[in-house]
């Protein structure tokens, strides 16, 4: 029986966690990602290919275009190393523009706007209202009394702490 | 011989004939309706398509660059073949362009496709401004000196100056906001807000296309917001399509309020109108620590020699989609003209239509005179080798 029993202000503590900065830089992060999203959810035909009388797509677009033999075959061993990610590009980008350090000119790194010397501006997270408080548990902004209580019942600390 | 020109861009490509009068705008993917299974939309297909909603892409680019060959390539199948372009790739010059900064291994793998697979007879590759301020030049008797482009589009925003038709590579600059961003923001704050809308990324753009503007008057248009009843001017209900009585969405009129028959969705549009296409001056508002269009342009001109500056500021031109957001050049024009030095007239061109307007450039420069010069044609690549292709056209 004895494990039953809680502590009322132990179960409060845990829900008034005020989040470090790491974890709202990784939480502020995830959001800018997500502004990049091809789709939210997973493909909607993902389980069709399992079916035999769905098309195979990929050989089904052959028929477009001006197909050759040739070209089909050149298709199914198009080099390997133009398969890459965005990110491993970028990586290699890196570090080429690290060898030529000494040299002038820019790179896709440099080129990026430099941050802004004004000042922030806020805006509440719910309303999107300017905002002139700041939630004390994760740091989002919000406008009002009612603001912050919808914050806190929908999004603060509730998703991807 | 014909020269085709395509302005590959990672939301939409613009393709035509360089005779011919408009291009094509094609979406640059290949998508999946939730309630058509039975087939996909390959770019421009989607016109086939009823039901937009639940649509999923397959982008080949990624923050603005080509990456995924297998869609481009699908795409570019259609685009060529015989639904559409009818191409005879042995005897066709082909104009494409690149985004700056372009990796090497793109570059190679472009040049391979486009020579290899396509077989293209020649080909010309470069950045979509540099056609734009082609045209811009052509607008007039005597060209002006230098060319300030700003080109916002799906992925980013690239601010770039061009001075006797040459890029000025060291003040090139990119900032992280572009048209995907922007509707995944609306999204994102309309489904936290009201309606979970996040898989209708299709809908939310034409939601973004059709009520979004930039504000001129950002603070004064957060106060009317504020307000309720009529004195709020900023307010307004759009009405979701639901792709069986109503297929696209469209912005109910203020005064039919009595003949609403409660079947349709509603989404009340208030002070998201403005302060989406906000995060195009201020990316700040978000987290994305970059200046925004203007305080950039001044950046820019700050690494130029200062004889530059006036030229630059007199002929600065407004290419791609979002400058279709109402408000967008007045925008620019109030804050560049606050941070200028006030010797120097600043002048913003706005082209009837600036998604086409870099593919318009292309289509003179295959007039030009001095044309065949510029290609790299199939036996030069092949006598030559990738790596002479590649140094011949000045794009990264």
């Amino acid at each position: 029986m004895a494990d039953k029993r809680e502590s009322a202000r132990q179960k409060t503590a845990e829900q008034k966690r005020v989040l470090d900065d790491v974890s709202r830089r990784r939480r502020q992060r995830k959001v800018l990602e997500a502004l990049e999203f091809d789709n939210f959810s997973e493909d909607p035909h993902a389980d069709l290919k399992m079916s035999k009388k769905a098309p195979k797509f990929e050989e089904a677009m052959d028929v477009n275009g001006p197909s050759s033999k040739k070209r089909r075959k050149s298709r199914g061993d198009f080099k390997q190393r133009y398969r890459k990610t965005f990110a491993a590009l970028l990586e290699e980008e890196y570090l080429s523009s690290q060898q030529m350090v000494n040299r002038e000119g820019v790179t896709y790194f440099s080129a990026s706007a430099p941050p802004s010397p004004l000042p922030e501006r806020h805006f509440c997270a719910v309303c999107g209202f300017s905002s002139n408080y700041t939630c004390v548990q994760c740091g989002a902004r919000f406008c009002c009394i009612r603001c912050l209580g919808t914050h806190q019942d929908t999004r603060c600390l509730k998703w991807t702490a | 011989m014909a020269t085709l020109v395509l302005d590959n861009g990672a939301g939409t490509a613009k393709v035509g004939y360089s005779t011919d009068k408009e291009p094509r705008i094609i979406p640059n993917c290949v998508m999946k309706a939730k309630n058509v299974r039975t087939r996909i939309f390959v770019g421009d297909q989607l016109e086939e398509c009823k039901d937009l909603s639940s649509l999923f892409y397959l982008l080949p680019f990624q923050k603005g660059y080509l990456v995924n060959w297998d869609i481009e390539r699908q795409v570019w199948d259609h685009m060529f073949g015989k639904d559409r372009y009818r191409v005879e790739f042995s005897d066709t010059n082909l104009i494409i362009t690149e985004p700056f900064f372009n990796f090497q291994s793109i570059q190679e793998a472009m040049t391979e496709v486009l020579f290899e697979e396509y077989q293209f007879k020649a080909l010309y590759r470069c950045n979509a401004p540099e056609l734009s301020q082609y045209r811009y030049k052509y607008r007039y008797m005597e060209s002006p000196l230098c060319t300030l482009v700003i080109d916002s589009g799906y992925s980013f925003t690239h601010i770039v100056p061009y001075c006797k038709g040459k890029k000025l590579r060291d003040a090139v600059t990119r900032i992280n906001v572009g048209g995907k961003l922007l509707t995944n923001h609306l999204k994102e704050i309309i489904s936290y807000r009201q309606l979970m809308v996040m898989d209708e990324t299709c809908v939310v753009n034409q939601m973004k296309e059709d009520v979004c503007y930039v504000s001129s008057h950002f603070s004064q248009d957060m106060e009317l917001a504020r307000k309720k009843g009529p004195e709020n001017t900023i307010l307004r209900e759009y009405v979701l399509p639901d792709f069986s009585h109503i297929s696209r969405g469209y912005v109910r009129q203020k005064d039919d309020t009595t003949e609403r028959k409660g079947e349709e969705q509603l989404i009340r549009m208030n002070n998201e109108r403005f302060a989406v296409p906000e995060l195009l001056f201020h990316p700040a508002d978000v987290g994305i620590q970059e200046m925004g269009i203007p305080e950039a342009v001044i950046h820019v001109l700050s690494k130029l020699d200062e004889e530059m500056r006036p030229h630059l500021l007199n002929n600065i031109v407004l290419t791609g989609g979002n400058c279709h957001l109402p408000g967008f050049q007045d925008r620019l024009y109030r804050d560049i003209r606050s941070l200028a030095s006030d010797e120097y007239d600043v002048n913003i061109f706005l082209p009837p239509n600036p998604i086409t307007y870099a593919w318009e450039g292309g289509c003179l420069l295959a007039q030009d005179p001095d044309f065949e010069n510029l290609v790299l044609t199939r036996q030069d690549y092949e006598e030559q080798g990738l790596s002479y292709a590649l140094e011949k056209f000045d794009v990264w």
